[in-house]
């Protein structure tokens, strides 16, 4: 009954929706196939989201541990990670991106979510590692020699009781780098990915009509992003409970 | 049960401890004392090699730690130490804090380390608080947790670092309790303080530590009412006076 009713609005638009803004939230959102356009837009920026975070976990917390390290071995490492750091966080995201696709990449038929994915998780690896690397630096020096005093290991003092608190310290700012990636997902349109923004692009081009398709991506990731951070926010304040501050 | 021979250590150009040569045998309560900077907790800190020596050697138990062969871990586990910061596991509940060590350097198990380290707690007093974080402890509570977690190694020498300084005046002296408690047992104790009631009921034997040596030492008795060194003299006079 419902895919029925579904569909039916589809084609024509509800009765009363004949002028106005009913008619335009109807043309613009609902008609034809219109609001999968937008949900697989919507689709597309998550997956780049969520692989290019987990992708920027990983590299950050590498490249947290070569800078922090003062191994002698790794001192060439620790030269290309100031290297990088310093490249992602002088060079605009669109640009990288651009670099990517049209220079590293250029070629038409190579997989642009993949390439998407790769450059997002390349640059949040070197602002998640500032994170992570903060947070580890913000454990107090006395927590490694109380583990190292009961005879526990470097790594184990490492892995047991400096990195829980790291990643507690870590966490909030964690969360904002993740909203930040989400949004930037935005500029993928670019190399041709048609993610929620350039879904609407798309809409406005047989709608001309800009205002509806533009607010509802604004609200959809609004709607997106508010409760990560109020989620955020209850995380918080329960893994603080063993701080007095 | 620890010797120290020649024993320098320097940060940068800054000599803290300069060719020092001591031995500390079994069951003795060590109490060094000295003003600030005079190396006191450096030293300390060499015997576990939290610092690590500059050159000199240590010997622990009849085992060389300042050689390379050497695994400090497993000598770690032998030597308890306090922190002037208590430095407990924030993370941790009370019970978290004692039982972490045991489990991980395998030598207990989780339900025999609770066990062992329930008994701990309520020998310093603090088994109603063992589900608790230390942030919810007072500073007293948390350094006799903290004492609790060392005992929780079994280990055969316990070194303190001024483990009442950061105390309000009426923790002091649960903390004090705990420590003569146990020095009663016959622990080998090696106390960095400014307790001098403490150093002088409780010490077997004094140190005097100003720049980077031991200036004099002796027996409570003698040491505080007939000091030789007129450094001694003067360190003393200034106590009183305070």
């Amino acid at each position: 009954m419902i895919p029925l009713i579904l569909s039916s609005i589809r084609e024509v638009p509800p009765l009363g929706w004949e002028e106005g803004l009913l008619w335009d939230i109807w043309n613009n959102l609902l008609r034809g196939d219109r609001p999968f356009m937008l949900l697989r837009g919507l689709g597309i920026s998550a997956r780049i989201a969520v692989f290019g975070a987990m992708i920027g976990w990983v590299i950050g917390f590498s490249v947290a541990l070569i800078r922090i390290s003062k191994s002698k071995i790794l001192a060439l490492l620790r030269a290309i990670t100031t290297v990088y750091i310093s490249v992602i966080r002088g060079v605009p995201l669109l640009v990288q991106l651009m670099i990517w696709w049209f220079v590293i990449v250029g070629s038409a038929d190579a997989d642009r979510l993949f390439v998407c994915i790769i450059c997002f998780g390349v640059s949040s690896g070197a602002y998640v590692s500032e994170v992570f690397r903060a947070g580890i630096l913000s454990v107090d020096k006395g927590q490694t020699e109380a583990g190292r005093s009961v005879g526990l290991s470097a790594f184990k003092t490492m892995t047991l009781i400096v990195f829980p608190q790291a990643v507690k310290n870590a966490l909030p700012a964690l969360v904002n780098d993740f909203t930040i990636l989400f949004k930037d997902t935005s500029v993928v349109g670019f190399i041709g990915m048609v993610d929620m923004l350039r879904a609407a692009n798309h809409i406005t081009a047989f709608t001309f009509n800009s205002f509806i398709p533009l607010i509802t991506v604004a609200i959809v990731y609004w709607s997106v992003v508010t409760p990560l951070i109020a989620l955020m926010s209850r995380l918080e304040r329960r893994l603080r409970k063993s701080d007095s501050r | 049960m620890i010797r120290v021979e020649n024993l320098s250590k320097s940060f940068g150009d800054l000599s803290v401890l300069n060719n020092i040569t001591e031995e500390i045998k079994e069951g003795e309560r060590v109490v060094i004392i000295g003003p600030s900077g005079g190396g006191k907790s450096t030293f300390l800190r060499c015997l576990n090699l939290l610092e690590k020596p500059t050159s000199g050697r240590i010997w622990v138990e009849d085992e060389e730690i300042t050689s390379k062969k050497c695994n400090i871990n497993a000598v770690r586990c032998k030597m308890g130490m306090v922190f002037q910061h208590f430095n407990l596991f924030p993370h941790k509940t009370a019970l978290g804090n004692l039982t972490l060590a045991p489990r991980h350097t395998g030598r207990m198990e989780k339900r025999k380390a609770e066990e062992f380290g329930m008994e701990l707690l309520e020998r310093v007093g603090l088994k109603d608080k063992a589900y608790s974080y230390p942030a919810q402890l007072s500073g007293g509570q948390k350094q006799r947790v903290a004492i609790a977690r060392s005992l929780a190694m079994k280990p055969h020498i316990m070194l303190f670092d001024e483990p009442t300084s950061a105390l309000d005046p009426e923790m002091v002296g649960e903390v004090l309790d705990v420590m003569r408690g146990l020095a009663d047992e016959g622990m080998t104790m090696v106390v960095v303080t400014h307790e001098m009631s403490f150093a002088r009921d409780v010490g077997s034997r004094i140190l005097f530590m100003c720049d980077g040596i031991i200036a004099e030492q002796g027996v409570p008795g003698k040491f505080f009412t007939n000091p030789e060194n007129p450094r001694t003299q003067q360190f003393l006079n200034s106590i009183i006076q305070t």
